[in-house]
């Protein structure tokens, strides 16, 4: 049902398949993947990449609600690898991270992940290996549900968000400071990545900006990796991914942000989108202009396009230096106006409330105290309002005045935390047994990034009873935003509204920012933690959390 | 919630309220005889069942003949509360206006009616009161029945929606289908 249009050329094989076959009985299914290596060409000729039996990004896993599914991944290159279901729960032996669940895929094995599918939804699939997620490792998941959706569609269509760098990530990494986290991470050595890269003839790959030490991170930086060329299921601006449709029918569009590195602010210009989903779970619908995915996030939409003509759909990256681009249109071989770049965001005082020392403030941008948000200040100033602004602004997801407060393009609706409701209350919803504070913490110009000051080889495992309730709250000391995943537990984000709190696998956390969730602790086993920014993740802001059963000993 | 009552006292000096309280009360659709008007049940001529669902009326169009009068019966077999409103597509998108503006006020919840909320004296705030009482709708809580009786006029252009915020847009949305005398 979900075939993508390709728009003219382009090597890559980047068309959709279904993958597998189903086995056995109608509630059981076996899917084959195999990681390998591949050629992509962006527009700036072929590349290096890996891909997932072939393809880039993998192809779709449809799943069903309630199945038991085998999924049979193939290693295929010369280094271990693995794979995680983002945003499924499963059992943690099948959670896929290496050094956690299990030891990883050595190349040439194949490793078989058994689980129930327990839920419906957009979800993804990455390694969790090295820098392979940046690299293509990494495909969509749709899982249909038993019962029918609490809102109609005539069309539905994947649309993966990713960002592609022709720079070998390891050079990237390699001049990162060394940790001994990083081994627990990827469970290379360093050596072996030096080896590949003289291997494969990557001199010219290793530029001299690439030196961390000059490295760019100007405190009014805002994205730590630039250069990247931003894909629409693989596909770049100029290759124009395209979906179709037919005047007036609805159409589902399943956002998933698959990049390692790069939130996106979503629109599309003469239409509305209907938030249904967001990370798989049924939201109250709400109308948008504008959307910003955070990485790892997902949200589906529902958009009724009426006229006979094409439709964008612009995905900025969050520090406008490029964009995603797809096309909506009746007929193949269309496309619609794509606007300019809007301007950079420069960060503000208030962005850098929580990094204290040695932070230049005569390099803020132009914007500076100017570009302040007054309204959101103490006594609020109601002569200046139109509709419920006020409210907005309280429910902001930025510190009050932030550089970074997103605004709709057209001056409509961009969509906050606060208004994701989820469909049904959750039904033991009641307040934390407890609380843990996590600070997110790091030092930009040396590159490191951490939880509490720690990096994830210093620290301990955050151990949660099975049944207990616990409020998470993340409070950003760092300029920059960080999405933070926890595998195999649900987080419910607390942004005032009560039961009807969103289930959600990854959250945002803005600079200077505090942020709590409360998660229902329902899961044992051991699972990875970790802010979902790629390169963070490999320089320490990562944990593990151990959920135990409750035993007689336990006060 | 307290901020919003804030905000509503202090902003516009409760002028746009006015006009959309206004609107509510009146009704474009306040025994206008454009969309018809409530019948009485001894007049309907049929009874038609209507199974309001999360997010879905079933069935989703109904043939009504000129001037018959038809006896809905509505059935919320969802977990949400849902509205069942006759109307142009026009009156449908003044009213989803109104009724985002009774959720933000807590009049009404993604479950249910706050019938002490519906009651309150808002003359206080320099707001005239909302309610949700026009003829040509009805609230229905999950799990509950809800009966309304219509009769509908020679011709028209009419739809019967729920217009709880985003249930529209979803989908919740129906037809009514003019068909001739016999």
């Amino acid at each position: 049902m979900t075939y993508a249009y390709r728009a003219g050329f382009g090597l890559a094989a980047v068309a959709f398949a279904l993958a597998g076959a189903a086995a056995g009985g109608a509630h059981a299914g076996t899917y084959d993947l195999a990681i390998g290596k591949t050629t992509i060409d962006v527009g700036s000729g072929p590349r290096p990449a890996l891909s997932i039996s072939g393809q880039l990004p993998g192809p779709v896993l449809r799943l069903k609600e309630g199945e038991d599914v085998t999924i049979n991944v193939a290693n295929r290159l010369d280094v271990d690898t693995s794979i995680h279901w983002h945003g499924l729960i499963v059992p943690y032996t099948q959670d896929g991270v290496p050094g956690i669940s299990f030891p990883g895929i050595k190349p040439g094995e194949t490793f078989t992940y058994r689980f129930t599918v327990k839920q419906s939804g957009t979800y993804w699939y990455h390694s969790h290996s090295g820098p392979q997620e940046q690299e293509g490792v990494y495909g969509p998941i749709v899982v249909e549900p038993k019962g029918r959706e609490p809102f109609k569609f005539d069309r539905d269509y994947v649309v993966m968000l990713s960002d592609w760098t022709d720079e070998k990530p390891e050079t990237v990494l390699s001049n990162l400071k060394k940790q001994s986290d990083y081994y627990n991470y990827s469970r290379r050595t360093l050596g072996t990545f030096l080896d590949d890269v003289s291997r494969k003839g990557l001199g010219a790959t290793v530029r001299d900006r690439m030196d961390w030490g000059e490295m760019r991170m100007a405190p009014t930086d805002i994205a730590d990796v630039t250069g990247y060329t931003f894909l629409v299921n693989g596909r770049s601006p100029a290759q124009n991914w395209t979906a179709l449709f037919k005047p007036g029918e609805r159409v589902r569009l399943r956002f998933i942000n698959g990049s390692a590195m790069t939130y996106f602010d979503l629109r599309i210009p003469g239409l509305k989108m209907l938030v249904v989903q967001a990370d798989g779970n049924n939201v109250q619908p709400v109308p948008v202009d504008e959307l910003r995915i955070a990485v790892a996030e997902t949200y589906d939409v529902i958009v009724r396009p009426g006229d006979d003509r094409a439709y964008s759909i612009i995905a900025e990256s969050m520090d406008r230096t490029g964009m995603a681009r797809a096309t909506l249109a009746p007929r193949p071989g269309m496309a619609a106006d794509v606007p300019a770049l809007r301007p950079r965001p420069q960060l503000t005082m208030a962005d850098m409330g929580g990094a204290h020392g040695g932070m230049d403030h005569g390099a803020m941008g132009s914007q500076g105290m100017a570009g302040m948000d007054h309204s959101s200040m103490p006594g609020m100033d109601h002569s200046r309002m139109t509709g419920m602004p006020a409210a907005a602004t309280a429910r902001s997801d930025y510190a009050p005045g932030s550089g970074l407060e997103p605004k709709a393009a057209n001056g409509g609706k961009f969509l906050v935390y606060a208004d994701l409701k989820a469909m049904k209350p959750w039904r033991d919803y009641r307040a934390p047994d407890r609380e843990i504070e996590l600070r997110l913490t790091g030092n930009m110009e040396r590159y490191f990034w951490s939880i509490n000051g720690r990096k994830y080889s210093e620290a301990e495992p955050i151990r949660l009873r099975y049944g207990e309730r616990v409020r998470l709250k993340f409070v950003n000391e760092t300029m920059m935003a960080h999405p933070m995943h926890l595998h195999g537990m649900w987080m419910q984000l607390d942004a005032g509204n009560g039961r009807f709190s969103p289930l959600k696998h990854v959250v945002s956390v803005a600079p200077g920012k505090t942020l709590t969730v409360d998660v229902p602790a329902d899961a044992i086993g051991e699972w990875a933690f970790h802010c979902h920014l790629m390169y963070h993740m490999a320089t320490g802001m990562f944990r593990k959390v151990i959920v135990e059963p409750r035993s007689a000993a336990v006060n | 919630m307290n901020d919003t009552l804030y905000v509503l006292r202090a902003a516009l000096a409760g002028a746009s309220l006015l006009a959309l309280s206004t609107a509510a009360v009146a009704g474009a659709g306040h025994g206008t005889s454009a969309i018809g008007k409530p019948g009485k049940q001894a007049d309907a001529s049929r009874t038609v069942e209507i199974i309001l669902q999360d997010n879905a009326f079933e069935p989703e169009r109904v043939q009504v003949r000129p001037g018959e009068t038809i006896r809905f019966v509505l059935k919320n077999k969802g977990e949400l509360l849902h509205e069942f409103n006759l109307g142009t597509p026009k009156m449908h998108a003044a009213h989803q206006k109104e009724m985002a503006q009774m959720m933000e006020h807590g009049m009404l919840t993604p479950t249910g009616v706050n019938r002490q909320m519906m009651q309150m004296d808002h003359g206080k705030a320099g707001m005239p009161a909302m309610k949700h009482d026009d003829p040509n709708t009805v609230l229905v809580e999950p799990g509950k029945t809800k009966e309304l009786t219509w009769t509908f006029p020679n011709s028209h252009d009419l739809e019967f929606a729920c217009n709880i915020p985003g249930h529209y847009e979803s989908g919740m949305v129906g037809k009514i289908k003019n068909v001739p005398a016999l």
